[in-house]
């Protein structure tokens, strides 16, 4: 048995399960001798047990679906029941964070913009893309989607996100190309993507950010429809006319091509 | 369902209770486990089969906690609400808690996040100081100083807690 003077260091060790087992008779013959140290040493083991006690509560509790929701259905989903994370909210009062984006720092624009309206800006610039360009069918894109790494290049040099054309041949889409169209404070990039049947669907990203939200969105009856991310550092969606359950699988297979490039 | 998302499922009521300890607010701590689970699902390809769910999870929600401290303070402002101003708004969840329990989410509360993470982890969450430095992403030793400073602080907040409840008492 190894003799040596013990510290309240151990008595840490010894409450967390980290005293290695030979010498544990040695310390606590030395707490038996140390009555300070005794009492600390129940003290610490008693406001665990406290600790402990006040947050099994919560391991009772039912688990809201909305938490549950996220794992067995797949992205991505239209309800978030605030648009303001409370825990966002709770941190930072009604301040929308400042995006930095590669290296950058912007300054959300016109300064203090409510989610509500940033997420609105999001997707009727979206549709407003789509409608313009996805539907003209001679002019659609700047670029051709045959030299993807240099398509990729441009668009994310200058939008100022790390972007990918992500590859949606799984979904029966093709890569037309892509274009800069003006934003902000910097400019958006839009991917342009057809069918065999000629259906067209365009993916709208931008860095510019907001508190997380995403949703599905339909300016008009019949219109085109939209399903968006926002994230702190960018704002992406992707349009099409497809109906709205096509329109998800091919926006999940988008996505997640998408956030594996994107920092965040 | 598959094995993976099945075995997440099975984690949530414990980065339920983390994120309250964290966050204390419950819808802020959901929301912090709603993120967390949401990243979990688009990185399900980089956990490696056989790794510890509960440890990937806690690692991940460790990491948006830390964002999210890191943008508040950056902006100067508070992670929580401080203690006074706690005590002036009508919050119905802690009326309903005991005086006991109270004084323990106030103590929790009070002190730094890190210490807070650090403690919870091991004597709560019953992960190895070896499997909590990970998760915290911090050295061992590290991990073993915000555990002994915390407990420290906690005692001295708790005593504090019990001393102000007998004067109040006393009072009446």
């Amino acid at each position: 048995m190894t003799r040596r003077e013990y510290t309240l260091r151990d008595i840490h060790m010894a409450l967390d399960g980290e005293m290695p087992a030979e010498d544990r008779e040695a310390f606590e013959v030395w707490l038996a001798a140390n009555p300070d140290m005794k009492a600390m040493s129940t003290r610490f083991a008693a406001d665990r047990a406290r600790l402990q006690n006040v947050l099994a509560s919560v391991l009772k509790e039912p688990v809201p679906e909305r938490l549950t929701e996220v794992v067995t259905e797949d992205q991505p989903r239209t309800t978030r029941t605030s648009w303001l994370p409370a825990w966002r909210s709770a941190a930072a009062a009604a301040v929308i964070f400042a995006a930095g984006v590669a290296g950058g720092y912007l300054a959300g624009a016109g300064g203090l913009r409510t989610q509500a309206e940033a997420k609105e800006e999001l997707v009727e610039n979206a549709i407003g893309a789509y409608v313009t360009y996805a539907a003209d069918q001679g002019h659609t894109v700047e670029v051709g989607g045959t030299d993807r790494p240099y398509l990729e290049g441009w668009l994310s040099k200058r939008t100022g996100l790390k972007l990918v054309a992500p590859d949606l041949k799984s979904e029966g889409f093709e890569l037309l190309g892509g274009r800069l169209l003006p934003g902000g404070q910097s400019p958006a990039a839009l991917l342009v993507y057809k069918d065999q049947k000629g259906a067209q669907i365009s993916i709208y990203m931008i860095a510019k950010g907001d508190a997380k939200a995403k949703g599905t969105y339909t300016a008009k009856t019949g219109g085109p429809t939209a399903i968006y991310w926002l994230d702190k550092n960018y704002g992406c969606a992707i349009v099409g006319s497809l109906p709205e359950q096509r329109l998800a699988e091919v926006a999940k297979t988008a996505w997640k091509q998408l956030v594996e490039a994107v920092p965040g | 369902m598959d094995e993976k998302k099945t075995a997440i499922l099975a984690e949530i009521p414990r980065l339920r209770r983390y994120a309250r300890a964290l966050l204390r607010d419950r819808d802020a701590a959901d929301d912090l486990v709603q993120d967390s689970l949401e990243r979990a699902l688009t990185r399900l390809d980089n956990w490696r089969t056989g790794e510890n769910p509960r440890r990937w999870l806690f690692t991940i929600m460790h990491h948006l906690f830390v964002d999210q401290m890191r943008k508040v303070s950056r902006r100067g402002g508070n992670a929580t609400v401080p203690v006074e101003a706690a005590e002036r708004l009508p919050q119905a969840p802690a009326q309903q808690d005991n005086f006991a329990v109270r004084d323990v989410l106030d103590a929790l509360e009070a002190i730094s996040p890190e210490r807070r993470a650090a403690i919870m982890m091991v004597a709560v969450e019953g992960f190895s100081y070896v499997e909590a430095a990970n998760i915290l992403g911090i050295p061992a030793g590290t991990l073993m100083s915000r555990i002994a400073r915390g407990r420290e602080e906690l005692r001295v907040l708790l005593d504090d807690a019990a001393r102000r409840r007998t004067i109040r008492i006393v009072e009446k």
